[in-house]
């Protein structure tokens, strides 16, 4: 019968979990276009990270009046803006900031949507009833005027702040989805093995609940990553994201609300939004194809 | 000696309805259930699905709240405690699940599986736990190697083996078989009991043993209640229960094994019909005005059934 | 289903409650009061703003003046606007009515791509059609509105100057002519269509899931194996299963529509309110800012309404929870 069947002396153990990294890895080298799309998301990012590492924001933000609005040419690579700024050098420092705070803004939401999802779906009851109450009103608000109305009214506003605020409207619609994971997850009758094993409450949600709901995590991660950026440049674009000292994507987009430039000055404005699109794009490609990999259903081949 | 003893067990659900979600009712998943289990014996709960023999067996565990009653383990009232008071005893009542596939959980590796007990209650350095683990595992019939293993590169009979190793790691007194082998091939059933009777001997176990299966029941369990509608209708030794069942309800439930030989087909159907007919008429003696099952009555000094 | 529609209603009300609070809260928080909307006479000393303001009650405790806030704004009065010395909701009125168009214009197109490009995906998925409309929506799912609504006017605004690049309406034209409505429907097609070109892609994504969900389930099958035509299939089964949860999204519709509104009215200045929500946060004009914050958070709190009760209609399981 099936009594010791494995106990041949040559048996490789080897460290598969049913959906653990190796898979998604497989299943990125599969897909083409998310492999494609995350070797030149690497490629951007460590250029990019390599290159404002040796370059001078103070000298990049300098005004020159002499040199407003040049074309492109062997001295600015992408021309220059109406303060005679160097586009190119604005396009590597903002890339670096907009990733680096949609990283932050992330991976903030990701901790508070992840703690407030699992003790919610876990415990359920009372617990659940008051954070589904506060997610249900947070997600329902107008999240981008109110965004704008907070970052006015701010006494004191940077980088950190612009962070936290973010923060604070965008965790909900994770919560949300850790919670109805958790919420089916702690049926399964391992949860219940850990009770009657004499596991603690937090053992048992760090330990037990928390690997199984990892995938659906990553997954989210990457996507709110990529959408995170968009929200990020879009109110710099408007004018309500990060703060003059620290130039963004959008700040080089937003110069095109002057008819002038969007019209007749593309180089200010069209690299920073194909930076975005691309970096957007490969972000999302790699997510969706880490989605396929974890829905098992979808699976390619 | 008395090593479990329920004692008027109730265990209701609330239902939830009307505008302001108020509870409106109760299910009366367990309603009034009274056993005891002797060290080293193993006692059955058999009935259909939504008898509340699964229910009773996780009350005991705590893994469902007591609406009222007792559960006196070793004399210790188990409905009583809190959370944290019943700790200590953990220890001694462990649980196998129904469920091979769901109740191991999958992220985890058999090593870390079979040793989460271990890590609750000893301090044991990682050589020393490793070597209880392959003890346990070597026990159960499966490889030492296995420890580097997930759950599904098991079959489902290993993964049930793994579950009782994991269950048998902090030698318990009592083990609640949560119908341990009805997710399983038929072919594989009679091996997991037959090694599920072999660890009682060694370990000296007590089983409180939940099932559907009549013939499982009959195979494993010294003595047996019959639950029907969160009450116990018939409760006694085995055979006797086999041999001799008072209750209808009982009656039905015997009828109702298929028989392997052919020709007596015929009759069986015919006593079906029988009790059918019996069970129409003479419902009023089985069952109060509201359905509900009447408290049991000793009709010999081990056979209890539930009549007017 | 009615029991849940009321249900859902009470919710509502502390909602509405907590929403009017927080926005209060934040008009308080905001630099100056009522009196900066007022005429005043710049000359007046302290002693004599201290009167005004005890005359208008800004020194009572804050739940009096909440109280009063509230009810001033439940009858429509918002106070004045520092910036154009009138009631705040003059102000809004007609910006609101533009936003309104603009939203249903957009809505109209978004359903218009969604429903053919989803049921052709679903239909024939994997096929070349399949690949072409996935891989679209793949593209508008990781495309941010304004970066894509620019590209748009910079395109076909400015480059071929096929439409207006700005406003809502040319000034030139009279208005209850026919000029004027065909220069409004011109105005408004640039801003909906790049909308809905982006966010058509949950929808259609959405649509080709289910059909391709429904396709093989047991009641499909059964209506196939009595012989029904794959058409009638297609017409009787599959989509009206398909449709209703699509239906469902329309007041999430919405509620993305008003929050999307600020940028792409500010794209396209398009003299709607997300234009003079962001043009009086720069004016500093914060009792405008205040009742369209207050109006648009009503609002989507109405599509969230609107979008669970149809889907508790649809699927009456979510109706337990």
């Amino acid at each position: 019968m099936e009594m010791k069947v494995e106990t041949g002396k040559n048996i490789q153990v080897k460290d598969v979990s049913p959906s653990g990294m190796k898979i998604i890895w497989q299943e990125i080298k599969k897909d083409k276009l998310a492999m494609g799309s995350l070797i030149i998301l690497v490629a951007i990012l460590v250029f990019v990270y390599g290159a404002s590492f040796f370059m001078d924001a103070k000298e990049i933000a300098k005004v020159d009046f002499l040199s407003i609005y040049l074309e492109p040419s062997s001295d600015y690579w992408l021309g220059t803006d109406y303060g005679g700024r160097d586009v190119f050098g604005q396009l590597i420092i903002g890339t670096r900031n907009s990733f680096t705070i949609s990283l932050f803004i992330t991976l903030f939401t990701a901790i508070i949507g992840l703690t407030l999802g699992l003790l919610s779906g876990y415990f359920g009851g009372a617990t659940d009833n008051v954070i589904m109450r506060i997610i249900d009103f947070v997600i329902a608000l107008p999240q981008m005027m109110f965004i704008i109305v907070v970052v006015t009214i701010v006494p004191v506003f940077n980088v950190y702040v612009f962070i936290m605020i973010m923060t604070l409207f965008l965790w909900t619609g994770k919560a949300r989805l850790i919670r109805s994971k958790a919420l089916s997850e702690r049926e399964l009758d391992y949860i219940h093995a850990s009770k009657t094993l004499g596991t603690p409450h937090w053992k048992i949600i760090l330990f037990q609940l928390l690997p199984n709901v990892s995938s659906l995590i990553i997954v989210n991660f990457i996507l709110n990553l990529a959408g995170n950026i968009g929200l990020e440049s879009s109110l710099t674009f408007l004018g309500f994201g990060l703060p003059e000292s620290t130039p963004s994507l959008g700040t080089l987009i937003s110069y095109a609300r002057n008819p002038d430039v969007l019209e007749n000055k593309w180089w200010i404005w069209v690299p920073a939004s194909l930076m975005i699109l691309v970096l957007m794009l490969s972000i999302n490609f790699v997510g969706q194809a880490l989605k396929r990999a974890a829905d098992a259903r979808q699976r390619r081949g | 000696m008395t090593l479990l003893k329920v004692d008027n067990l109730k265990v209701h659900f609330p239902i939830r309805g009307g505008f302001f979600r108020s509870v409106v009712d109760h299910v009366k998943a367990v309603d009034g259930v009274s056993f005891e289990l002797q060290q080293g014996e193993t006692y059955g709960l058999v009935g259909e699905s939504g008898s509340g023999k699964s229910t009773t067996g996780k009350a005991v565990v705590k893994l469902n709240d007591v609406t009222s009653g007792q559960i006196l383990f070793e004399g210790r009232d188990l409905a009583a405690l809190s959370r944290k008071e019943i700790k200590p005893f953990r220890k001694d009542i462990q649980m196998i699940f129904q469920d091979p596939y769901s109740s191991l959980n999958p992220k985890k590796r058999v090593l870390d599986i079979i040793a989460e007990p271990l890590r609750n209650f000893e301090r044991l350095s990682p050589a020393e736990e490793k070597k209880i683990v392959q003890d346990f595992l070597d026990k159960v019939g499966l490889s030492p190697e296995s420890i580097h293993k997930y759950p599904h590169e098991f079959s489902g009979g290993q993964r049930q083996r793994i579950g009782i190793a994991r269950s048998l790691t902090l030698k318990p007194k009592l083990i609640i078989a949560d119908e341990p082998v009805s997710a399983l091939d038929v072919s594989v059933q009679a091996q997991v009991l037959n090694f599920l009777q072999d660890l009682q001997a060694e370990f000296n176990l007590t089983y409180l043993f939940v099932g559907h299966d009549l013939g499982v029941i009959r195979h494993m369990c010294d003595r047996m209640g019959v639950m029907y509608r969160g009450r116990l209708v018939e409760e006694g030794r085995s055979d006797e229960i086999y041999e001799n069942p008072q209750h209808i309800y009982t009656k039905r439930l015997i009828a109702a094994i298929p028989d392997l030989e052919p020709e007596v087909r015929g009759d069986k159907v015919k006593l079906r019909k029988k009790l059918t007919a019996e069970y129409e008429s003479s419902y009023s003696k089985f069952f109060d005005e509201n359905g509900r099952a009447y408290d049991l009555k000793p009709i010999s000094s081990t056979h209890r059934v539930a009549l007017l | 289903m009615w029991k849940f529609i009321l249900r859902r209603l009470l919710v509502m009300i502390p909602q509405l409650f907590l929403l009017s609070i927080i926005v209060f809260m934040m008009a308080k928080a905001m630099p100056g009061d009522a009196l900066s909307g007022q005429e005043i006479n710049p000359r007046a000393n302290p002693a004599e703003l201290d009167r005004i303001r005890e005359e208008l009650g800004l020194n009572d405790p804050w739940y009096q003046q909440y109280l009063r806030w509230a009810s001033n704004a439940v009858q429509g009065d918002f106070g004045i606007s520092y910036t154009h010395k009138t009631p705040v909701m003059d102000v809004i009125e007609d910006r609101l009515w533009n936003t309104v168009f603009l939203a249903l214009v957009t809505l109209i197109f978004t359903y218009m791509l969604a429903i053919p490009l989803g049921i052709l995906s679903g239909r024939y998925n994997d096929t070349w059609v399949d690949k072409t409309v996935t891989g679209y929506s793949y593209v508008g799912f990781g495309t941010p509105i304004f970066i894509f609504a620019l590209i748009m006017l910079f395109i076909f605004g400015f480059a071929l100057d096929w439409f207006p690049s700005g406003g809502s309406v040319d000034s030139k034209v009279d208005e209850g002519t026919f000029a004027y409505v065909v220069s409004k429907i011109n105005h408004l097609i640039l801003p909906a269509l790049s909308t809905a070109l982006i966010a058509t892609t949950s929808t259609i994504q959405y649509l080709r899931n289910e059909i391709i969900d429904n396709k093989i389930k047991d009641f499909v099958r059964t209506a196939r194996s009595k012989g029904v035509p794959e058409s009638k299939v297609y017409s009787r089964h599959i989509l009206r299963n398909s449709f209703l949860p699509i239906a469902a999204f329309l007041g999430y519709e919405i509620t993305g529509l008003i929050g999307g509104a600020v940028i792409i009215e500010t794209i396209f200045s398009y003299p709607g309110l997300g234009q003079l929500f962001l043009s009086s946060v720069s004016l500093r004009d914060f009792s405008v800012v205040t009742a369209i914050v207050m109006m648009t958070g009503f609002a989507t709190l109405l599509g969230t309404l609107l979008s669970d009760i149809i889907l508790s209609a649809v699927d009456p399981r979510i109706r337990i929870e």
